[in-house]
């Protein structure tokens, strides 16, 4: 392997592979605002220039490959002159309102103006103002916080597919917009609100709902699609904010589509049922658990059960629930479903040849790995059914076949039920959920079940003990 | 180590004590200068800078405040909540600004924090109620202070 020398530091690098790249595995930060490690190089920002030796000028480290011998220095009086410099250049026009701008506290712009920067300005003209077109439902944008890094216009143009955002007008009169001002098409539009360096796209559905420093983490898994795209829960006090992918260069790299993004409002819907209710010509009845246990034992207890079991629940609680149903349910048929039309993992094709596909349930492969069938549509003289799911699966028509659901529903999903109890979604417990490439992911609990929603493995448990107190029927 | 003092027959007569006493007693009631202020008549004067009850600072009747939620994040009570919107006329705006007072500790730290110099504490000190009292964001846009 080939070496070059970062700071005084010997390192190993991978032929072709950028000074970048090289230097931040040996901790040498190196500040930039366009390069993305998943996007084309363009070096427009200048901010990552660094000093190398026998070149008589600055090199932009995030498109200068390292070679043999190259001697770099990161912290040179020459490299942090020209930083400075450079921050001092974007702050320019840039707006002081971080206190307005929901970027702030994850800002680059933010983070390296307070490490390079000057804590003055020396600029007394008139700022820079745009007027802004709307750009749809997803990203609201605010042009006047721009710093031209074009990150948005390449994510487009090679990530998503549509070239649908340029830069109109040149040097300082620079304008990054949606062609002919259209609003953005493409499903992955989420995504620019996380690329921009700065506040100037953001996501709409997060605008001024939390400032990001409250904001906990929690590392989990996509249940939109049988992608299993990696992704970031972000929440305080039980209440999920956003979702934000979170790299995986397997699966989703950096990215995440907006179907997944915003997928999580379910969970903190208010139709969704989270307490045991029992239902009486459409209409809920908030009731105690023991009831809810009773209406709904009695309702199943029939020559024809269907034990449907949502392809979004973890592998944990499909393996539970074969052993829980043949012991309470022997002669009732199971069978998974979860979207329409894509009933095996064979129908399961990638949607838009990013990152979507068809099967609109995390975890179709693993249910058939698991052994589970497919349902073929309800058996004649069928005279009740078992569904239970998490909160993706979308519903049979149930034909009017007596129901009781278990799992997350909403009360206009469930009122042609008997009986809902209430069960937890993607976002409130762990498990395991396996991906179309056969990988098997954590999800991780975030958030705490609202009400009185218990997980799978409670509630059959409840279900066992108290069956003492269910009559002969 | 506890050492006994030897005292003698003079020392264990105490009058002479008890008089040394009487002297310091009748000198502070009869010659001192009196502290006690006849409070609802007479009022003390506090330093500019007293930290008492707070407001919300306003220009040309429209609140400062941008709801940015530095001062809720730097306040050691946690005693302020703020829940942000956007109207017509201001992109950021505090919809809902509540200052749980039982809960403040009076620290300033709000003040110092807000960049929109919107939050302040004014130099009013009696804020005794009956009841828990909660400002919110119509009790704090009362201009009280001179800050």
């Amino acid at each position: 392997m080939p070496k070059c020398i970062i700071d005084g530091r010997e390192v190993e690098f991978k032929p072709g592979e950028k000074i970048i790249e090289v230097a931040k595995r040996v901790g040498s930060v190196i500040p930039y605002f366009c390069y993305h490690p998943g996007l084309t190089v363009v070096a427009q920002c200048r901010m990552c220039a660094v000093e190398i030796e026998k070149m008589p000028k600055l090199q932009t480290a995030c498109s200068t490959p390292a070679t043999e011998g190259m001697v770099i220095h990161t912290k040179s009086p020459k490299t942090l002159q020209n930083q400075k410099a450079t921050m001092e250049f974007l702050l320019i026009n840039h707006p002081l309102d971080c206190p307005i701008c929901d970027k702030s506290g994850e800002c680059d712009l933010q983070d390296y103006s307070f490490d390079h920067g000057d804590a003055y300005s020396r600029y007394t003209e008139e700022r820079r103002t745009y007027l802004d077109l709307d750009m749809g439902p997803v990203i609201k944008k605010n042009m006047n916080r721009c710093i031209h890094c074009t990150r948005c216009i390449r994510f487009g143009s090679e990530i998503a597919g549509i070239h649908e955002m340029v830069a109109v007008k040149r040097g300082n009169y620079t304008e990054i917009t949606t062609i002919d001002g259209l609003p953005l098409q493409t499903g992955y539009a989420g995504n620019y609100a996380d690329i921009c360096p700065t506040g100037s796209l953001g996501l709409k559905d997060f605008r001024f709902k939390k400032r990001v420093w409250f904001l906990k983490k929690t590392p989990s898994v996509c249940e939109g699609c049988s992608t299993g795209c990696n992704l970031e829960i972000h929440q305080e006090d039980n209440v999920i904010y956003r979702c934000v992918p979170r790299e995986n260069l397997e699966i989703n790299r950096y990215w995440l589509c907006d179907e997944g993004r915003f997928n999580f409002n379910y969970l903190h819907d208010k139709d969704r049922i989270i307490h045991p209710t029992l239902f009486q010509d459409g209409a809920g009845q908030v009731s105690e658990w023991k009831e809810a246990f009773n209406l709904s034992k009695k309702t199943l207890a029939v020559q024809k059960t269907v034990i449907l079991v949502g392809s979004d629940l973890t592998q944990e609680e499909g393996r539970l629930l074969q052993q829980f149903l043949p012991e309470h349910f022997p002669k009732a048929d199971v069978y998974h479903f979860g979207t329409p039309g894509i009933s095996s993992s064979a129908q399961d094709d990638s949607e838009d040849q990013i990152l979507k596909r068809k099967s609109k349930t995390s975890n179709l492969h693993g249910f058939e790995k698991l052994g589970f069938k497919s349902f073929p549509g309800f058996p004649k003289g069928c005279q009740a059914v078992l569904v239970i799911r998490g909160g993706r699966a979308i519903l049979p028509d149930l034909k009017g076949i007596p129901a009781v659901g278990l799992g997350v529903f909403s009360q206009s999903q469930a009122s042609s039920f008997v009986a809902v109890l209430p069960g937890t979604a993607f976002a409130e417990k762990d498990g395991t959920v396996m991906n179309y490439q056969g990988v098997e992911q954590k999800l991780r609990q975030a958030i705490l079940p609202p009400g009185q929603c218990k997980v799978l493995s409670e509630i059959l448990m409840m279900w066992t003990h108290q069956k003492s107190s269910f009559g002969a029927a | 180590m506890l050492v006994k003092k030897k005292k003698g027959i003079f020392q264990e007569f105490y009058l002479v004590e008890i008089l040394k006493g009487l002297y310091i007693t009748f000198k502070n009631l009869f010659f001192a200068r009196k502290v006690t202020l006849q409070y609802p008549e007479e009022r003390r004067n506090y330093s500019e800078r007293f930290r008492g009850v707070h407001y919300i600072k306003a220009t040309n009747g429209v609140e400062n405040c941008t709801a940015c939620m530095l001062c809720p994040t730097v306040c050691p009570a946690e005693c302020i909540h703020i829940e942000a919107g956007e109207r017509a006329d201001k992109e950021k705006y505090p919809i809902r600004f509540e200052i749980d007072v039982l809960r403040c500790c009076f620290c300033g730290m709000c003040e110092e924090a807000c960049p929109k110099d919107a939050i302040k504490l004014s130099s009013i000190y009696e804020m005794s109620t009956t009841y828990r009292e909660v400002y919110d964001k119509s009790f704090l846009l009362e201009q009280r202070g001179n800050k």
